[in-house]
């Protein structure tokens, strides 16, 4: 078999980006959560903020990704910083979503017996709302991760790092033998990463989510 | 010389609420409207009436869910209409129809939230934990370590009381705790609450909109009507015998005398007696035990001394060679003699001897109650209530 020839020759290649590739999205889902998560937060109690914050990250999704890498360019340059920028945009939304979905899907018994018991209201929110909103926000993360993963291969045209340089560098040579296989390597290697990193959330998940609320 | 008088010591005020008013943003009538009411510490006081009169905004304004338009609300001789909300809560049982209880925590976890927010050490917040779950009749053992889901309604309604009591507050606030809970199982944990408040003895503000619930469940009762205003507040007997005005009086609806038979508990009235066997006597005993009583059935206890068997002649015949306790039927009509008049009837109605057995917390036999006891309960509670009103009169009292 030739293509797995070719992945035999280039195994270290491919490891390499394939370590590349996840950073660089593990990076942009955490920053995405934390910032994500804390605009949840701050807005789903209000309806007016909560409805801008909502829209403004649904815009950022409905930009074509080529574009805004290649935006970005000016003001960051080259290489990993305009991807990570760009990804962490992208990633906003879903995680914001299931933020403000999740809390406000809390129970109001609920949180009216903890303010009952003289709760306050950050001790309401950490010890009560997040932790009964939690398997909601972690599915928006494990969103975030698989469309990150997909988009962050096209952070190639502004070099930056992961299996998109596999790809773009086939696509330049579309006709030779090997482009195919390249293209072919690159997609797996995204394919790949999406399946570990849905293992990981999966065993996150359970092990964070409370047994009263499977 | 000079004597003093000898007056009873009025008991203390526990909470005082002062021309309490709450109009909600937006609307064009006050849903509390300038309420003053004063509730003795150790007592039961139950907020009943039409759904929307504002009852359970008058008690969220007590623990400041809801804040007050204006007014004073006082606390053990404390103004705490401005203080700070979350700490005067701590101090507050709270209890709704629809529990509240965490999902995410455990049974034991529920419980401990008011003493961890105390700030109790680990051994006191544990042992704590399980007194509580004792008190409201769970084993411990078994249900600590449950989540909320895994708890029937009534079980779950019964952790509520009892996380509510986490931090042995003074009052407890309760909006229809056993509102959405089966009749039977309401009938229970409204028993095992009373009990538990002979124990505890807090003050407590219920709501319902269930008069026969206020009856039972209240040392004083507050009719209230639209904005809170109060119809008639008085002792259940009072407000039974005595109807301040016709709204009262259509609010308890018929049959107050039945009613009134929740005022009396199967213990205070004289149980009839009924011919008994023991499950280990022969089937020639009972024989003998039936035919010299005049009634068609004889009771089988068991070796606690708790109804095992109703057996008939009947029954007798049938059963040759087996025990005692292997035949007849299971008594279903027993209650405790904790029980009211009114749970007893009720059992009655449906009974296959037309009589209730009484037994004792330990579920040993006392005795039994038919309609005979109850028409005269009924009667006597009549002569009594003629005869409060006549001295009433005479005292030159008017009927409040
Ligand atoms: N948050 C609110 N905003 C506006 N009006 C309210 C609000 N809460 C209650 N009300 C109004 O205040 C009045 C009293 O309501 P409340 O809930 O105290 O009644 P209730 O006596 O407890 O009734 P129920 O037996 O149905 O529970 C009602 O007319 C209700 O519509
Ligand atoms: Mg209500």
């Amino acid at each position: 078999m030739e293509f797995l020839e070719f992945l035999g020759n280039r195994a270290d290649d491919l490891l390499e980006m394939g370590l590349a590739h996840a950073a660089i999205v593990g990076a942009a889902v955490l920053i995405a959560t934390v910032i994500g998560v804390a605009l949840g937060i701050a807005t789903y109690r209000t309806e007016r903020p909560r409805e801008f914050v909502l829209a403004i990250t649904g815009t950022f999704l409905t930009i074509p990704s080529f574009a805004l890498f290649i935006l970005l360019l000016g003001p960051l340059g080259l290489g990993w910083p305009p991807v990570l920028f760009a990804l962490v945009l992208y990633g906003l939304l879903p995680v914001v979503r299931n933020t403000i979905t999740g809390l406000r899907e809390v129970d109001p018994a609920v949180i009216e017996s903890a303010q009952g018991m003289g709760l306050n209201r950050r001790q309401r929110l950490l010890r009560i709302e997040l932790p009964l909103a939690w398997p909601v926000v972690i599915t928006g993360v494990r969103v975030t991760t698989l469309v990150l993963l997909g988009i962050a291969a096209i952070g190639a045209v502004v070099n930056g790092p992961g299996y998109g340089e596999m790809i773009f560098t086939g696509l330049a040579r579309v006709g030779t033998p090997v482009a195919v296989n390249m293209v072919l390597a690159g997609t797996l290697g995204v394919i790949v990463l999406a399946v570990l990193f849905d293992l990981i959330f999966y065993t996150v998940q359970r092990l964070t989510t409370s047994r009263g609320i499977r | 010389m000079t004597q003093t008088p000898q007056t009873a010591p009025e008991p203390e005020v526990m909470i005082r609420l002062e021309n309490l008013t709450k109009r909600f943003p937006g609307t064009q009538r006050n849903a509390v409207d300038g309420l003053t009411l004063d509730i003795h510490a150790g007592e039961i006081v139950v907020l009943v009436g039409p759904s929307g009169c504002g009852k359970t905004t008058t008690m969220k304004m007590i623990n400041r869910i809801i804040e007050p338009t204006s007014g004073r609300i006082i606390l053990g001789g404390e103004d705490v209409t401005t203080t700070n909300a979350d700490q005067l809560r701590r101090r507050i049982g709270y209890v709704i129809q629809q529990t509240g209880l965490f999902p995410h925590l455990t049974i034991g976890e529920n419980v401990a939230t008011v003493p961890k927010l105390l700030g109790w050490d680990a051994a006191r917040t544990r042992s704590r934990v399980d007194e509580l779950l004792s008190m409201v009749n769970m084993d411990p053992d078994e249900y600590r370590g449950r989540y909320p889901k895994q708890l029937s309604g009534g079980q779950q309604q019964r952790v509520g009381v009892a996380r509510a009591l986490g931090g042995d507050p003074q009052v407890m606030l309760m909006d229809e705790p056993f509102g959405a809970i089966d009749p039977i199982t309401r009938e229970r944990l409204q028993n095992e609450f009373l009990r538990l408040q002979s124990e505890v003895r807090k003050t407590i503000v219920f709501v319902t909109h269930d008069i026969d619930e206020a009856i039972k469940m209240g040392d004083r009762i507050a009719i209230l009507q639209e904005g809170s205003s109060i119809a008639q507040y008085d002792t259940p007997e009072k407000i039974l015998t005595a109807p301040a005005n016709d709204f009262v009086r259509d609010f308890i609806g018929g049959g107050a005398s039945l009613k009134r038979l929740s005022l009396s508990r199967v213990r205070d009235i004289e149980l009839a007696s009924w011919p008994t066997v023991s499950a280990a006597d022969s089937l020639e005993q009972a024989h003998r035990v039936l035919r010299e009583s005049d009634h068609s059935a004889v009771l089988v206890l068991d070796t606690e001394g708790r109804p095992a068997r109703w057996v008939g002649a009947e029954d007798l015949r049938r059963g040759a060679g087996q025990s005692l306790d292997r035949i007849g039927t299971v008594p279903q009509a027993v209650v405790e003699s904790r029980a009211t008049l009114s749970d007893a009837l009720n059992e009655l109605i449906a009974a296959r001897y037309a009589v209730t057995v009484v037994v004792d917390q330990d579920g040993r036999h006392l005795g039994v109650v038919d309609i005979e006891q109850i028409n005269e309960a009924i009667r006597s509670m009549r002569h009594s209530a003629v005869a409060e009103a006549r001295t009433e009169f005479a005292d030159g009292r008017t009927a409040p």
